[in-house]
């Protein structure tokens, strides 16, 4: 039976060849559509490693630039300025932060990892409060405390599990060294706690290695704080907003503060995700109708045309059954030639360091989804078709003769 | 009318050479009304083809109204095919998308002078001619077989051709309505001495003109 | 003839209802994206208001410092000091602007938050961009150097503070300043990058005077070049500039890159180029654009060719019935041209309407502040033409082909 179809999908090869590079193409696009969705809704399912309601975030623009002068009085300013925070009714813990969740800009470094791996992480400065506010789950060691005062051989660090695992594997990392080898300035940076995988960005940004330095505001080495983040009691309204501001200006006059909750910076960052993807998946979901309505109307064209034949094999005996089944047997062999040319393409893909950010399983999941749902797209198309072939009747055929 | 001087026609493919027709010689006068026999791959649609101008001769002479056509272009031979002939067809070949009057208006529509409600008039009243004027809006799907050879016949003789070829008339219709088909080609030749060329394997159709040619293996035999 | 052929072509149309959707469903859709996609680029990047001398104008928006090894990296935008002192008085250039990148600034008006975008600037961003004033005028070089706290506001940030009132002379408060109005100006979008604000003040009313010290800043510069023929000489001479900085301690930072460049050519070097390099990347950036646009028509046009060859088909015993009663193969190949192109105008009509409906919506949605998506006629026209010119590659190649056979073999089927 298989044989007989592949034989007469190379008898109509003129058609079946076009209708083969339209299923090659829509995959191709179903694909870079499925990959990102995929990825996303992966990064989505994970947890995020923090809390953000009830959290505002006050961005401060403390006017430093590359300046260096002053900078003591302007890191004293800061610490100033958690404890005014801390003397609110409303605020029940308040922390500085170099990089405040869901807010943009990021600092990144890598290394190569003993197993030759590159591997990519993000560095942040907080001081010791932002465990409570943002609610931490320290799984290993402890968070930075009084403790760390005054320590200057080293410097403590906090990692996520993720780095932990790529640092250390199963070995125990507190205590341990994370400074690169090769800085010939550097200073250790010993591991004193291990906290959940924390993602700056929001839920659908990926899983990454990430560090926490500690800020310490009597030392000149220290960065300056470009948010404060500070948890208020439920409660809460925008009213406290002008009461907060007036207060922060009173304290630095020439610092210009911005005040948002987080709730509204990750809707922000939603946006910032799903707006294109949601224009990309309109305009490929439009793609595929189309693809589907030509096939269909294909389809139903060669059914047409090949009534005579249709019915020639009803008279010698096929059922309805096997008809339907023919029809729909070869449509299967067109498209999965053309499927095969589409995985053949797309597998190249990591190999070109293209679509780089999926890993290994969310790339053969995205490949399944797509030949699912083209296997789906094309049975879809062919019943109509398939159902109008069984119904030629044997008469017809010789009718014709 | 239409004469025919040692036509030959040869089909040639890149493997095999298939020999259609030899030598034949054939003249019709006009208002003459004559069947063309034989059995299956005799060279009886091949030659009908030839004298429609649908199919270009190997060899030998066609002429239509004493006129030499065989090196007419395209264009011409359009021509010619639009004003002189007109062709009934063993399967109708009717053009579905298109209601029966707008098949019946084809022929015209090739015609520069006419306008559009002329066209119609004349699609109308050849459909008059065949006895179908109530069906004019239906589309072919929805007719019978003798219906729908009857559209045909009222395509053919919209433009009022001199010349009628048929090739299998009623081929594809029960005896009933193939003599329904018979009568009205018979009444087209003696009302209003339209010259007939029809194709038919059928002795009881033939029996009823007034001259049969029968081909043998692309041979004229008598 | 001609009305003929259309004649036919309707009832083709209506017959064949099914496909007659398909193909106006597949060229109004593409268009519709294509036409999206234009009035995107063309708000973002094409010449409009208040950048009437877009073609003339050079920007700095990006710059970056490095570390004696290379390996420390600042970008930012540039420092104050540093466009001051170097970039001042290039040849070529008839006028000069600086002004910071604009931020997210709050006012507290009547117990009320409200959220604008302020940019600082001098007298001469008035001279460079023509906004349109509807109240007042814009503030001058003298209110720069005098430091007056006068602001320039757009007319949505005056519906915020004022209602419908008038608003010059009275004040505002924005980030923890008053401000006097002086002029309103009509909204300019928000991806208008250079020009973009709600809130325009002097860059003298900055709340420390550090930035007159800085190398690296949140600045951008603006450069109106007499001609656009001084262009390449502008640019040369900025780089020559950047290597003339004295940096205040060159064991920290001693290396500093910048590019004077239209918008575009720093879009596409952002996409394909890196900061320190200051080739343009236009041609890559646009193939990648065309590249992009002509793989997304390709699934269309693939589908069309498709569903035409395979109506040829069909269609053959129709081929040979008009040759039979008199059409010559011209006459069936003018057929099919009517027939396609009538049915391309129509999915470029239906196109045309949808394009409207889908750049109202999206200016509507307010998703891009203060924009307003045109339709692009010029585009849409070549949009159209090239719908025209597969639809005759598809539906008439075949049918030429076809109408050359002998019409025995097309009756044959």
């Amino acid at each position: 039976m298989i044989k007989h179809l592949c034989k007469l999908v190379w008898n109509r090869k003129r058609i079946n060849f076009l209708i083969t590079i339209e299923i090659f193409f829509s995959f191709l696009v179903l694909f870079s559509v499925i990959v990102f969705a995929v990825y996303y809704l992966n990064n989505y399912l994970y947890p995020l490693g923090f809390n953000y309601e009830n959290i505002w975030s006050i961005q401060v623009d403390t006017r430093s630039g590359s300046d260096e002068k002053d900078k003591l009085q302007r890191l004293a300013k800061t610490n100033q300025i958690i404890s005014a925070l801390r003397e609110f009714g409303e605020v029940e813990s308040a922390a500085a932060v170099w990089a405040a969740p869901f807010s943009r800009g990021d600092w990144t470094s890598g290394r190569k990892l003993k197993d030759g791996r590159d591997f990519d992480y993000s560095n942040n400065e907080a001081s010791d409060e932002l465990k409570e506010v943002l609610g931490l789950n320290v799984v290993r060691g402890r968070w930075f405390s009084k403790e760390d005062d005054g320590v200057t051989n080293y410097k403590p660090v906090v990692i996520n599990q993720m780095m932990a695992r790529a640092f250390f594997g199963d070995e125990d990392p507190i205590g341990k060294d994370i400074s690169d080898p090769d800085d010939k300035e550097r200073k250790e940076a010993r591991v004193v706690g291990v906290i959940d995988d924390f993602r700056k960005n929001g839920e659908f940004s990926e899983i990454r290695g990430y560090v926490f330095n500690r800020a310490d505001f009597t030392n000149q080495q220290s960065f300056l704080p470009r948010f404060f983040l500070i948890k208020v009691r439920p409660e809460t309204t925008a009213v406290f907003e002008e009461k907060l501001l007036a207060r922060l200006q009173a304290e630095a006059r020439d610092w210009s503060f911005t005040i948002k909750t987080l709730v509204d910076m990750r809707a922000n960052v939603f946006q910032e995700y799903l707006v294109p993807m949601t224009a990309f998946a309109l305009v490929a979901g439009f793609l595929l109708i189309m693809v589907g309505l030509g096939l269909t109307g294909v389809l139903w064209l060669t059914v047409t045309q090949r009534t005579k034949e249709i019915g020639l094999r009803r008279a010698k005996g096929a059922t309805k059954r096997r008809i339907y089944h023919q029809i729909l047997g070869e449509m299967f062999i067109i498209t999965s030639l053309g499927l095969l040319a589409g995985v053949l393409v797309v597998v190249q893909f990591p190999l070109l360091n293209f679509l780089g950010f999926a890993d290994s399983k969310v790339y053969t999941l995205s490949i399944i989804i797509s030949l699912v749902l083209i296997y789906l797209l094309t049975a879809l198309c062919g019943l109509y078709p398939s159902r109008l072939a069984t119904k030629v009747q044997p008469a017809e055929a010789l009718h014709y003769e | 009318m239409i004469q025919l001087e040692s036509v030959e026609k040869v089909y040639r493919t890149s493997k095999i050479e298939t020999v259609a027709l030899t030598n034949v010689n054939l003249s019709v006068r006009g208002g003459e009304f004559i069947s063309i026999m034989g059995p299956s791959g005799s060279g009886k649609s091949t030659l009908l083809n030839v004298i429609g101008l649908l199919d270009v001769p190997s060899g030998g002479k066609v002429s239509i109204n004493g006129q030499p056509v065989t090196s007419y272009s395209d264009r011409h031979l359009a021509q010619v095919r639009n004003e002189a002939i007109g062709f009934i067809f063993q399967t109708f070949h009717l053009i579905n998308d298109l209601s029966v009057v707008d098949n019946v208006e084809i022929p015209l529509l090739y015609r520069r002078k006419l306008s559009g409600s002329e066209r119609r008039k004349l699609a109308l009243r050849a459909l008059d001619r065949v006895g179908l004027h109530a069906r004019v809006h239906h589309f072919p799907s929805q007719l019978s077989g003798g219906q729908q050879q009857r559209v045909a016949i009222a395509r053919a003789i919209a433009g009022n051709p001199r010349i009628l070829l048929a090739d299998e008339p009623t081929g594809n219709l029960d005896s009933q309505m193939g003599d329904e088909i018979m009568e009205v080609l018979k009444r087209l030749n003696e009302d209003e001495g339209t010259t007939i060329v029809m194709v038919t394997h059928d002795p009881r159709l033939s029996g009823q003109t007034e001259r049969i040619v029968r081909l043998f293996d692309g041979r004229q035999v008598n | 003839m001609l009305k003929n052929y259309i004649k036919i072509a309707f009832k083709v149309f209506l017959r064949r209802k099914f496909f007659t959707f398909i193909s106006l469903f597949a060229i109004s859709f593409t268009l519709v994206v294509l036409m999206v996609a234009v009035a995107f680029l063309d708000h973002t990047f094409g010449k409009q208001p208040p950048e009437n001398k877009q073609d003339r104008t050079l920007c700095v928006f990006h710059m970056v410092m490095k570390t004696p090894d290379g390996g420390g990296t600042w970008s930012s935008g540039g420092g104050y000091k540093f466009f001051d002192r170097y970039a001042r008085n290039l040849n070529g250039v008839e006028k000069m602007s600086l002004c910071t990148e604009t931020e997210p600034v709050f006012s507290y008006h009547n117990g009320e938050k409200i959220q604008s975008y302020l940019k600082r600037t001098d007298g001469e961003f008035w001279q460079i961009l023509e906004f349109t004033f509807l109240e007042g005028a814009p503030f001058t070089s003298d209110d720069e150097k005098n430091v007056n706290f006068v602001a320039v506001i757009n007319d949505a940030t005056r519906k915020k503070f004022f209602g419908d009132e008038s608003a010059a002379g009275k004040t505002i408060e924005a980030d923890g300043q008053r401000f006097r109005v002086v002029g309103v100006v009509a909204n300019v979008p928000y991806l208008r990058r250079t020009p973009f604000a709600d809130i325009w003040v002097p860059i003298s009313t900055m709340k420390t005077n550090n930035y007159r010290g800085e190398l690296m800043g949140n600045f951008n510069a603006l450069f109106l070049a007499r001609s656009r023929s001084d262009f390449l000489a502008i640019k040369d001479e900025f780089q020559v500039r950047l290597k003339q900085v004295e940096f205040p301690d060159p064991r920290e930072w001693n290396q500093m890159y910048g590019v004077a460049e239209t918008y575009f050519e720093n879009t596409s070097r952002s996409a394909f180029g890196r900061q320190e390099n200051y080739q343009s990347q236009n041609a890559k950036f646009l193939a990648a654009l065309i590249g992009a646009m002509i793989l997304f028509m390709l699934l269309p046009t693939i589908n069309l060719i498709n569903i035409n060859v395979s109506r040829i088909m069909e269609r053959a015993s129709e081929i040979g019935v008009r040759k039979a009663f008199g059409a010559s193969s011209w006459t069936l190949v003018w057929q099919f041209v009517v027939e396609n192109v009538l049915l391309t105008l129509i999915g470029g009509a239906i196109g045309f309407a949808l394009s409207r409906f889908v750049l109202q919506a999206i200016t509507k949605s307010g998703f891009f502040p203060y924009a307003e998506f045109h339709l692009n006629y010029r585009v849409f026209l070549y949009g159209l033409a090239l719908a025209i010119f597969f639809g005759l590659m598809s539906g008439v190649y075949p049918a030429w082909k076809m109408s050359r056979l002998h019409p025995v073999q097309a009756l044959k089927g």
